[in-house]
């Protein structure tokens, strides 16, 4: 059994992992600060202020693209070239190409967040930015390929770590999605604006071919791909099956491309392609599961670090909010269960759970890990982090609750017929059915706020108590030099 | 759980280690998920079977699930399951549910009609839905109306007649109101002097003097107002003319100001422009009588009803 040393910062390209991390952080707040605001916008309608520029539509699209593409996408950045030079023991391939993602991924997400306030958008969801900002991230995309595949191809270990294949898969999934969802034509070459090269149904199918996947190997693959280096890193413990490894990463990439058209249930979609997709959706349950059995059961053994271990706290319910979407998903995918929670807030309900509790929950877990290896010096508060993680899981129970009473009212007023065989509510009706719940939501997303502000502040303190930490330790040593 | 503890000593890794510490432990799957994902198998072919889902050739596999459903030519089908049937199925339920009643109604009278609880429940939800699909673009959800464009149906000034008999004529017929442009025939001086005396009739303020000018001009032969509005200026409502003593505006924007200055141009411009935008389609041939005659009755019960 070939045990490998323990590399130091100088080995590796930590530069641009730090600066992703730091980032990632940055983007959350913004990005959940601005769901906060929406979210208080449909509680409370004054705050649009009237104005085109404060408006719920415009700011859909900046809290998602800041959340998903902000936060998430500099965590995955930040981990992925983290787990690649560590399990590869080798530096990325090229410094000039690793910095150049980081400042084209940091333009591409402040351009499309400022492009959607002033009104330009696809109108696709998720992919809302328009075709200069789409260029721009292809070829941050490509390069991140390059440097990717270009740093495992130099890899000083025989085998590549299964993080890494889930990364992998992420990333070219994400530019075969990004490239064909965003197929365009501008109306000329100074404008903004352009039209998709496909239209009526198929723009629609492409779309969420596109969303769906996205969800799957953006915001499900790349996190089991964190999943899997730090869950077994924290635990100290090695991961519970390579063979469920395998089996559910190639299980799950074979699924999940067939499954999108279950987002458009109950549409002009033909039939046959929504049960197709519905039962797919179901074949998907168990290779979905087979990431959380892996990482939880990774766990056996060391339970006891629950208790201890603030950190580990948030990746067990990072999986166990991951096992809980991947099987209230499948079920919303059967026709007859869609029917009511179509167009309904369990729909935002269910993507929040994966959201805040798989996705963010994960990254958290992740970067807390990775922080003070970074900074060569320990959490500057565990206590902040016990906050954040109480106040994180309160916030996302308060959010998925008020959600999935809301939708489930939304869905059984919509198709109320009363005794005359007439609806018996009009949608206003339900509108206002909706207002205690929407500030329930608002409410829990302001928990969740709280713990990432928490987090956010225990970085920068942690990175400032590093600095002072090394330059003691240089000081130190150029007193003993100037001795000798 | 201990047993799980022993399985995993038992169990060797891989045999790499990256990164330091990290490794793998080789346990087989877990039997209940490969088993259960034998079931999600079975739950696929089974959907697959009931639902239509592969294409084939040019079309499709249907499924054995069948819907039967008459279209709207009053023809049965039956299809193979798909969304629009099923549509048709439910709308199918609901004009079930509705027919006993609209036949009922076709032979009641609005005496009859009001005397009816059960028929009144009906007119309550279908009147409800009926006016929303149709009537609520215009005269907007709570049928408040609105000033300027179309005619506020909750209060008790009835331009046409509020008696069920001209209610259901106004939604069978529809309405074209008109008035000419005095622009065009009158001076300013005079038009000032008529919107002043219109709002002396509303007890708005005005300017006496100009009032009284107005008040000659009104019923003289020069503007000649009193021949649709009538010599007391309480309109007729055979002809549809507005009744200007009752401060209830449709077509000037009187309640939008608080200036009396304001209220009276606001006046000025309707005298000055005339009116030729009071349209209401008909509703014959879209509507059933039936279904007129639910509208009729919800729209008297709205608050202003003769």
């Amino acid at each position: 059994m070939a045990v490998t040393t323990y590399s130091g910062a100088e080995q590796y390209n930590f530069e641009v992992v730090k600066k992703f991390a730091v980032m990632s952080l940055v983007w959350a707040v913004v990005g959940m600060f601005v769901g906060v605001y929406i979210a208080s916008e449909l509680a409370w309608p004054f705050l649009n202020f009237d104005s085109p520029y404060f408006s719920f539509g415009r700011f859909r699209p900046v809290h998602t693209t800041s959340v998903i593409f902000g936060f998430g996408g500099s965590a995955l950045f930040a981990t992925s070239y983290y787990v690649v030079q560590r399990t590869c023991q080798t530096r990325l391939i090229s410094d000039g190409m690793a910095s150049f993602t980081f400042w084209g991924w940091m333009a591409a997400i402040a351009l499309a967040d400022f492009s959607y306030v002033l009104g330009y958008t696809q109108s696709r969801e998720y992919a809302e930015m328009e075709w200069p900002i789409d260029i721009l991230i292809e070829i941050v995309w490509v390069t991140y390929l390059i440097l990717f595949v270009g740093t495992i191809m130099r890899r000083k270990q025989p085998h590549i770590y299964v993080a890494n294949w889930f990364y992998l898969a992420f990333i070219l999934a994400t530019a075969l999605l990004h490239t064909f969802n965003n197929l365009a034509m501008p109306i000329n070459l100074f404008s903004m604006k352009s039209y998709s090269l496909f239209s009526g149904v198929q723009d629609a199918m492409t779309q969420w071919w596109y969303g769906h996947n996205a969800v799957g190997f953006f915001l499900t693959a790349a996190f089991l791909g964190m999943m899997y280096y730090f869950v077994p890193k924290q635990a100290g413990r090695p991961i519970y099956s390579y063979r469920l490894s395998i089996v559910h990463f190639w299980a799950l990439g074979f699924m999940y491309m067939w499954v999108g058209a279950h987002h458009l249930h109950w549409t002009a979609l033909p039939d046959w392609t929504s049960s197709l997709a519905a039962a797919f959706s179901i074949l998907l349950l168990m290779p979905s599961w087979g990431g959380m059995i892996n990482g939880i059961m990774t766990l056996s053994g060391a339970w006891d670090k629950l208790r201890t271990d603030p950190i580990m706290r948030f990746m067990i319910v990072a999986l166990s909010f991951y096992g809980m979407s991947t099987f209230e998903g499948p079920m919303m995918s059967l026709k007859e269960v869609n029917a009511l929670s179509h167009y309904t807030d369990w729909t935002v309900g269910h993507v929040h759970s994966g959201a805040l509790g798989w996705v963010a929950m994960i990254s958290f877990g992740s970067l807390y890990h990775m922080m003070p290896k970074l900074w060569d010096t320990k959490m500057y508060s565990r206590k902040l982090i016990e906050w954040h993680f109480w106040l994180a899981t309160i916030g996302i129970v308060l959010y998925i609750v008020a959600m999935w009473i809301s939708g489930i009212t939304q869905g059984l007023m919509w198709r109320a017929f009363d005794q005359f065989g007439n609806l018996q509510y009009s949608f206003v009706e339900s509108v206002a059915a909706m207002h205690p719940f929407y500030a329930m939501r608002a409410i829990g997303g302001m928990f969740f706020l709280t713990g990432a502000v928490l987090m956010a502040f225990n970085m920068l303190m942690t990175i400032r108590q590093g600095k002072r930490e090394s330059a003691a330790l240089e000081a130190r040593l150029a007193a003993k030099l100037a001795h000798a | 759980m201990s047993e799980q503890k022993l399985q995993s000593q038992t169990v060797q890794t891989t045999g790499h280690a990256w990164d330091g510490d990290l490794q793998e432990y080789n346990n087989p799957l877990p039997v209940w998920w490969v088993y259960t994902f034998y079931v999600t198998v079975a739950f696929a072919l089974v959907y697959w079977t009931i639902y239509p889902s592969w294409p084939f050739g040019k079309g499709w596999i249907g499924g054995v699930s069948n819907i039967t459903y008459v279209n709207s030519e009053g023809e049965t089908k039956t299809h193979s399951w798909n969304t629009r049937a099923l549509l048709m199925e439910d709308l199918n339920k609901a004009a079930a549910a509705q027919k006993p009643y609209f036949d009922k109604i076709a032979g009641m009278s609005y005496a009859e009609i009001a005397k009816d609880p059960d028929m009144n429940g009906f007119i309550l939800s279908s009147g409800k839905a009926l006016f929303a699909d149709n009537c609520a673009p215009c005269h907007q959800a709570g049928g408040q109306g609105k000033i300027g464009f179309f005619p506020n149906l909750t209060d008790d000034d009835w331009l046409y007649g509020g008696t069920f008999d001209k209610i259901n004529e106004t939604i069978t017929g529809g309405r074209h109101g008109y008035m000419p442009a005095f622009g065009e025939v009158l001076t300013g001086e005079q038009i000032d002097d008529l919107a002043n005396y219109v709002a002396s009739l509303s007890g708005i303020g005005h300017d006496a003097a100009k009032a009284a000018a107005g008040n000659t001009l009104f019923h003289g032969e020069t503007a000649a107002c009193y021949y649709c509005h009538g010599a007391d200026a309480k309109g007729r409502q055979v002809i549809g003319s507005a009744n200007l003593t009752d401060n209830i505006w449709l077509w000037a924007n009187v309640p939008g100001t608080d200036s009396a200055a304001g209220k009276v141009a606001a006046i000025r411009g309707v005298i000055t422009g005339g009116l030729n935008k009071g349209v209401m389609p008909t509703w014959a041939g879209r509507l059933s009588p039936e279904q007129i005659k639910v509208l009729t009755v919800y729209v008297h019960e709205l608050g202003g009803g003769q």
